[in-house]
């Protein structure tokens, strides 16, 4: 049995009086492709932001490849990849500089980062276009390749992907379902938030189901569905929903 | 500080590709600065309107009045009503009336004393003053003359001669007077013309850095709206490390822009001698840096883009106004004492001692002055501006009888 490269206990964050992350705790072994799902508002990204070291959490321990984030929040930065749900990028320069230049804050060699740059345009099938075009004139689904190509820079061990699909083609997604299976393949650990339960079925070995704030259901696809029904009748989305309810979120 | 450095080179380079960009925060100074030398260039000799509410109209001294005031050079008389004149100062369509009240021209004639009384808004505006001056000097004239004819009847009261002999003599020695005066005023010129780029390029271009200051704020604003700044957090980025790289990047974003406009005005005009143009590259280096620093405090401190664009432009106007760029500031006025936190202030006038007195660094180095004083405009502009409005002037008085035949 893999260790567990991330371990989350009792995690709490409130902003102002909205408790966002209310006593989450769970673990991720090395690399596994673990689900973090739930409706809006349910501190999916809140936790992601808490683990990837950019706000503080106000309660709770978490350990990310031995390092305590409390303590050596500069050693996980050094670990970790973010790929996040908003595209985070310059528009106004061309993808292969966008690669170097986040390779450059990681902290690899001018030569290493565009090496590395190379690579994983190619890996995203952008090579072609990388140097030509500024990203401003890439199609959505390109824009996301390259969200997910920047987050690779600095070869993390454990990557955040924060809705890493939403909006493209399904060309570009597959591309992106087949650069995450192929990382898990080297190694790589993989926190994984979705919309798409089809998704989540498909490529997580382990989902966690998240609504306000807390953790309300985790396992396997396979041993959620069977908690409701027939595995191979039910669907993880019908999970979700029963799980969740049906009321709107705002 | 790889990394510094790195992003510094991101924002230059990013800043050197966007044609739109580039050519706005170039072209632009260049062209407003063209705006004004094209407005004021060519017309600083001064040229203005004297507004008369003439309550005295046919009156013997009335006219001569006029008659002097218009002989000024630059200077056209325009007579209203006195309720046009009241409309017009309420609404500020002008700042200053001349008027000549009844019985003006009888009063000097049988000697009684009378006045022209000035209506204006606030100080009159530098156009007003300028209007009182040569209002005070044709009636200091008049006065003078109508002086010189009391005193000789006086002294020759009781010898029998006539009135009108009298008058006629002494009004023969006042020609000669003006033909050929005992005091006149020599004119000594330096330049063939006050120079317009040297008074307007230090506001321009100083104005254009500070307008940088919106853009720095701006830059790391949006860093923070694209999710990019996020995104760097994540990385093992100092967050000092982003500040520094961003502020060495808008430092060079405006020394760039200033050093182009100071060498097109080095090439164009002359007006720097190569000592001074370093020193002046040396100015506009620390001027970028501190404009630079405001924008980072302006960008940290703002929420969203339209927060920091509006805080800018409010510290931006605040700064050109303090220093008096394109509107007087008087030194011992509370904006005067205010200005000494302008950094334009400090900018203007290092750029002005460098340009006009073709200076090195020490000799900017201190100053905290203006460029204008509120009465005189601009004060390296040739002398010759009147006196202050309010200001006590020096009217020929009598000994023996304290007679003012015309005062205002």
């Amino acid at each position: 049995m893999a260790e567990n490269f991330v371990v989350v206990r009792d995690l709490y964050k409130s902003f102002k009086d909205v408790i966002a992350v209310n006593g989450v705790s769970f673990s991720i072994e090395e690399g596994e492709i673990f689900g973090l799902l739930g409706p809006n508002g349910a501190g999916k990204t809140t936790t992601i932001r808490i683990l990837s070291t950019v706000i503080p959490p106000d309660k709770g321990d978490v350990i990310i490849g031995g390092y305590s984030l409390q303590k050596e929040a500069n050693n996980i930065r050094g670990i970790i990849g973010i790929c996040p749900q908003e595209l985070a990028l310059y528009p106004d320069m061309s993808a292969f500089d966008n690669l170097v230049f986040f390779g450059r804050m990681a902290g690899l060699s001018s030569q290493e980062a565009r090496e590395q740059a190379i690579a994983n345009l190619e890996m995203m099938g952008l090579l072609e276009r990388a140097k030509k075009s500024r990203v401003d004139k890439f199609s959505g689904g390109m824009k996301r390749r390259v969200n997910l190509a920047i987050a690779l820079m600095g070869h993390p061990r454990l990557l955040f992907l924060d809705e890493p699909t939403i909006g493209i083609d399904p060309q570009s997604r597959n591309n992106i379902y087949e650069t995450i299976k192929g990382l898990q393949a080297k190694g790589m650990t993989i926190l994984y938030t979705t919309h798409y339960m089809e998704e989540a079925d498909k490529l997580c070995q382990r989902v966690a189901i998240m609504d306000s704030g807390k953790i309300v259901a985790m396992g396997t696809p396979e041993a959620l569905k069977s908690q409701f029904g027939d595995p191979d009748k039910i669907t993880l989305e019908e999970v979700f929903l029963k799980i969740t309810g049906r009321s709107l979120r705002d | 500080m790889k990394k510094i450095l790195f992003i510094a080179l991101k924002e230059v380079i990013s800043f050197l590709r966007d044609k739109g960009d580039l050519s706005f925060s170039l072209v632009l100074p260049i062209a407003i600065f063209a705006l004004i030398y094209g407005a004021f260039g060519s017309s600083l000799q001064f040229s203005g309107t004297a507004y008369i509410v003439n309550e005295d109209p046919g009156g013997r001294y009335t006219d001569l009045f006029l008659q002097r005031l218009s002989e000024n050079p630059g200077l056209s008389l325009m007579q209203i009503s006195a309720a046009s004149a009241e409309r017009k100062l309420a609404r500020s369509d002008i700042q200053m009336v001349v008027e000549i009240p009844p019985g003006f021209s009888e009063n000097l004639k049988n000697g009684r004393s009378t006045s022209l009384i000035f209506k204006q808004r606030g100080n009159g505006g530098t156009d007003g003053q300028i209007i009182a001056g040569l209002v005070r000097a044709a009636a200091d004239s008049i006065s003078r003359e109508l002086l010189a004819v009391a005193q000789v009847k006086d002294a020759v009261a009781n010898i029998g001669i006539e009135q009108q002999q009298i008058e006629m003599t002494v009004q023969k020695f006042l020609v000669e007077e003006q033909t050929s005066p005992v005091l006149t005023i020599g004119e000594t010129l330096t330049g063939d013309r006050p120079e317009p780029v040297n008074q307007f390029l230090p506001g321009v271009v100083t104005m254009f850095v500070l307008f940088s200051v919106n853009l720095t704020a701006q830059a790391l604003v949006e860093e923070r709206r694209k999710g990019t700044l996020e995104r760097l957090l994540t990385t093992r980025l100092k967050i000092s490390e982003l500040f520094i790289g961003k502020f060495l990047a808008y430092t060079m974003r405006g020394f760039i822009q200033t050093m182009i406009l100071l060498a097109l005005a080095y090439a164009v005009f002359r007006i720097f001698t190569p000592v001074s143009f370093l020193a002046a590259m040396v100015v506009a280096l620390v001027f970028a840096a501190a404009a630079s620093s405001i924008g980072i405090i302006i960008g940290s401190l703002a929420r969203t883009e339209n927060q920091a664009t509006w805080i800018a432009v409010f510290f931006t106007m605040l700064m050109v106004t303090l220093s008096g760029t394109f509107m007087p500031v008087s030194e011992g006025s509370l904006l005067g004492r205010l200005s000494k936190f302008a950094l334009n202030t400090y900018a203007n006038d290092a750029f002005r001692t460098l340009i006009t007195e073709g200076g090195s660094l020490l000799a900017t180095s201190g100053i905290a002055g203006h460029g204008w004083s509120s009465c005189s405009g601009y004060v390296d502009q040739p002398a010759g501006l009147p006196r202050c409005p309010g200001r006590e002037v020096g009217w020929i008085s009598s000994e023996r009888s304290g007679f003012l035949p015309l005062t205002i």
